[in-house]
């Protein structure tokens, strides 16, 4: 009884000591009470502009938001970047009208154009040229002097519908008689050229096809990356990436636009965000500077693809 | 060292509950306290320590899983993949029991995804930012669920928005109170074996200690033949063997006195004896010798005088048989006064009578007389004892008290025989002279105390003299 009276005193001074948790919280937040997020108010309607996947997310970004906030000084309205996992959602963004302009990949404006009259608005010069290739890499410490000594390894695809990282190492296999599914022991996707350049820079693939432009613009951001990888085939040139608007945009909102990118280097700003995303200029081109890559579409059956 | 007054006054205080309480009390306060105050200290320690660590793995784990969180969301936001940026916010509060939230806010502070289901707490919006530059900025926040570590980190610099996660502090909570449970645990455990302890070892100790005091009572009570029992080897074995070499001492010392007590006792009835003896002796020598020889003397000169025609020597004559005469008296009263033969021959009542009237004829002070004792004899050695000391007090009262009036009474009563002599005289202060000073009181007890009695003196300055002798009969009246 009173050992009892005794030990219960105990526990009164232990609780009465000790705080236990000696943190003083800054606010309070009622967390059961759960309301309806507001709805954000769009004052202005935005410049929407996508960006096909050809760098990863985070260097679409990084590269590209130079070029955004010229548009939307150009323009006054505010601009947002869109990205999409793969060139088809992009494709479909463009066809349903949710974006007003694309830079898009090749094999996807070929894609698009086919589909549902995807427009050419203008093309990136770089290097005073409006093509650009596709370079097959492997590891620096590899082997492999062609595509035919990359049989039975892993290779890297960029995107599905890729004219650079799928369709033409696809030809490539083609032209040796195979198909990538036998000739390769295991493929992935990357999504991006970058990283495609990454998995092979750190042995995760044997090779990868890659985007030129990418390519050489990655090296000059970060040259340890020609210690630990080597072009082991050049394509032939294709029509560079070009800047699309979709089927039913007014004409009015295209010719503005077109001539805002066109004007772009007459700028300093203008060069400067042109300078980020690794071009000279924008210029006019004409669809005839895709038909050598129509060809080769034609030669490879790619899903999504014509 | 000089406390001050207030410190040494507690301790008093508690040294007066300490020492009022027994040893048992004692030892088990001694052993309880100790295990109590360790018991309460190891648990605030161990409580504090350990909370203070869990506070700061919370804080650790809600930066980690905050910054894991937003280097995974990064690219599902710029790629506008919602469905699987709530997927991961789910996954992530799945795999981790303490996330009780997580969102996504885009670069514009909306809410992209989050893990509260339908609707939202808008309250935690505001309650924690970072700036793109921070490494993360964490906020305690208290909320109805308890304390949430709230980190925030900005997802790509914040280009892509902020992530945000709350940890709950309830399992450490859990963890904490089930440790101190068990501490708990412990230390009632450990009271209930110092319990035990404390009533074992209170048991033995006190076993002996309170043997002591029972042979310590039978032994100031007289009874010198008990023994401790020597329970343990230790100091209280060795204080029960002294206590018992004491009492042994002590048994032989009351053996010597008692001893020496009877022998005293002897030597006085033998001296008291003795004395009556002679007196008896004496008187009897002067009644029957010297009395009879001056009675043939004064029948002599009476004879003389008769015979004698000369008026001269007839005159002469006369005197000399008035001073016969008077003698004859005065040896008479020596003979009365050394030992009365009324006493032996008829009894104490008859001499106290002839003591009394007397006694009143010379000092002419009354005497109130009260005899309630019968007519038989009582022994010899009490009588002469109750009439020497009611001899002597009257001797005082003569000599020293100057009392208007006395009064005597003996009365048997219950087997005893009661005296009691009281006066009304100047009286003294009867605790302080009861000692050797006063050889006749002395000697009056010591009659007394010979005859297993007790003699006992009440008095005070101008109060009178009370003085009461009892003697037990022990059925020997004769």
């Amino acid at each position: 009884m009173k050992i009892s009276a005794i030990f219960l005193l105990f526990l009164l001074i232990v609780s009465a000591c000790s705080p236990g948790l000696t943190t003083q919280p800054e606010a309070y937040v009622d967390l059961k009470d759960l309301q309806p997020l507001p709805t954000p108010s769009q004052d202005e309607v935005p410049l929407r502009v996508a960006v096909a996947a050809v760098i990863s997310p985070k260097g679409t970004v990084e590269s590209y938001s130079a070029l955004m906030d010229y548009l939307s000084e150009k323009t006054g309205r505010p601009v947002e970047l869109v990205q999409r996992r793969t060139y088809l959602e992009v494709n479909d963004l463009v066809e349903r009208g949710e974006v007003d302009l694309a830079f898009v990949c090749t094999s996807a404006y070929i894609s698009g154009q086919s589909q549902f009259g995807m427009q050419l608005l203008v093309a990136p010069q770089v290097n005073n040229e409006t093509v650009y290739h596709s370079y097959l890499i492997v590891p620096a410490d590899s082997l492999a002097k062609d595509m035919a000594d990359l049989k039975g390894k892993v290779f890297a695809f960029t995107d599905p519908i890729s004219l650079t990282g799928r369709a033409y190492p696809t030809y490539l296999v083609k032209q040796l008689g195979s198909t990538p599914e036998a000739f390769f022991g295991r493929t992935f996707f990357t999504y991006s050229h970058d990283e495609a350049i990454y998995a092979v820079a750190n042995h995760l693939a044997d090779g990868a096809a890659v985007d030129s432009l990418v390519y050489d613009f990655a090296l000059s951001r970060d040259p340890s990356l020609a210690e630990k990888t080597q072009i082991i085939h050049t394509s032939p040139a294709f029509g560079i990436p070009p800047v699309v608007v979709g089927p039913d945009v007014r004409p009015q909102v295209a010719a503005e636009l077109q001539t805002l990118l066109l004007e772009m280097s007459d700028n300093p700003n203008g060069q400067a965000a042109l300078k980020s995303v690794g071009i000279n200029r924008f210029v006019l081109i004409d669809d005839s500077a895709y038909e050598s890559v129509r060809s080769l579409l034609g030669d490879v059956t790619l899903p999504g693809l014509p | 060292m000089m406390l001050p007054v207030v410190v040494r006054r507690f301790l008093g205080r508690v040294w007066d509950v300490i020492s009022a309480v027994s040893v048992r009390a004692k030892i088990l306060g001694l052993a309880l306290g100790l295990v109590l105050v360790l018991g309460a200290g190891i648990t605030v320690q161990v409580r504090d320590s350990l909370a203070a660590i869990m506070q700061e793995q919370l804080d650790d784990e809600s930066t980690t899983t905050a910054r894991d969180l937003a280097a995974r969301t990064t690219d599902l936001i710029l790629l506008n993949d919602l469905v699987n940026l709530q997927k991961l916010l789910l996954e992530t509060q799945a795999n981790n029991p303490d996330v009780r939230y997580a969102f996504v806010l885009d670069a514009e502070g909306q809410v992209l995804a989050h893990t509260f289901g339908s609707g939202f707490p808008l309250g935690l919006l505001e309650s924690n930012t970072v700036r793109p530059d921070d490494h993360h900025n964490t906020v305690v926040l208290q909320t109805d669920d308890g304390l949430i570590w709230d980190t925030a980190v900005p997802i790509f610099n914040g280009r892509a928005g902020i992530a945000r996660i709350g940890l709950s502090d309830a399992r450490l909570r859990q963890s904490i109170q089930v440790v101190t449970g068990q501490i708990a645990l412990t230390v009632a455990l450990v009271l209930a074996l110092g319990v035990l302890v404390a009533t074992t070892l209170t048991w033995v100790l006190t076993r002996p200690i309170l043997e002591l005091v029972r042979v310590t009572r039978a032994v100031s009570n007289g009874d010198f033949s008990v023994r401790v029992k020597r329970w343990a080897d230790d100091e209280i074995g060795d204080l029960a063997d002294a206590f018992n070499d004491m009492t042994a001492e002590l048994a032989r010392t009351d053996e010597i006195r008692s001893e020496r007590e009877q022998l005293r006792r002897q030597l006085l009835e033998r001296v008291i004896a003795t004395q009556e003896d002679e007196r008896k002796r004496i008187a009897r020598e002067l009644h029957d010798s010297t009395s009879q020889n001056l009675t043939s003397l004064m029948v002599g000169i009476k004879t003389m005088s008769a015979t004698c025609k000369d008026p001269v020597m007839q005159s002469e004559a006369d005197k000399l048989r008035n001073v016969a005469a008077q003698t004859l008296d005065e040896i008479h009263n020596i003979s009365m006064r050394l030992r009365p033969r009324v006493l032996d021959d008829i009894g104490l009542s008859a001499a106290l009578e002839k003591l009394v009237s007397e006694w009143q004829a010379r000092y002419k002070t009354p005497i109130d007389l009260l005899l309630q004792c019968g007519p038989q004899r009582m022994p010899a050695e009490i009588e002469t004892a109750i009439y020497r000391i009611v001899q002597e007090a009257l001797t005082n009262i003569a000599r020293h008290a100057s009392a208007r009036a006395v009064s005597v009474l003996v009365e048997e009563r219950n087997g005893h025989l009661l005296t009691v002599v009281e006066d009304d005289g100047r009286g003294f202060d009867s605790a302080g002279k009861t000692g050797d000073g006063h050889l006749g009181l002395v000697g009056m007890r010591e009659r007394a105390e010979l005859l297993d009695g007790r003699l006992t003196i009440e008095s005070s300055p101008e109060s009178g003299t009370s003085i009461y002798v009892e003697i037990p009969l022990k059925g020997a009246v004769s």
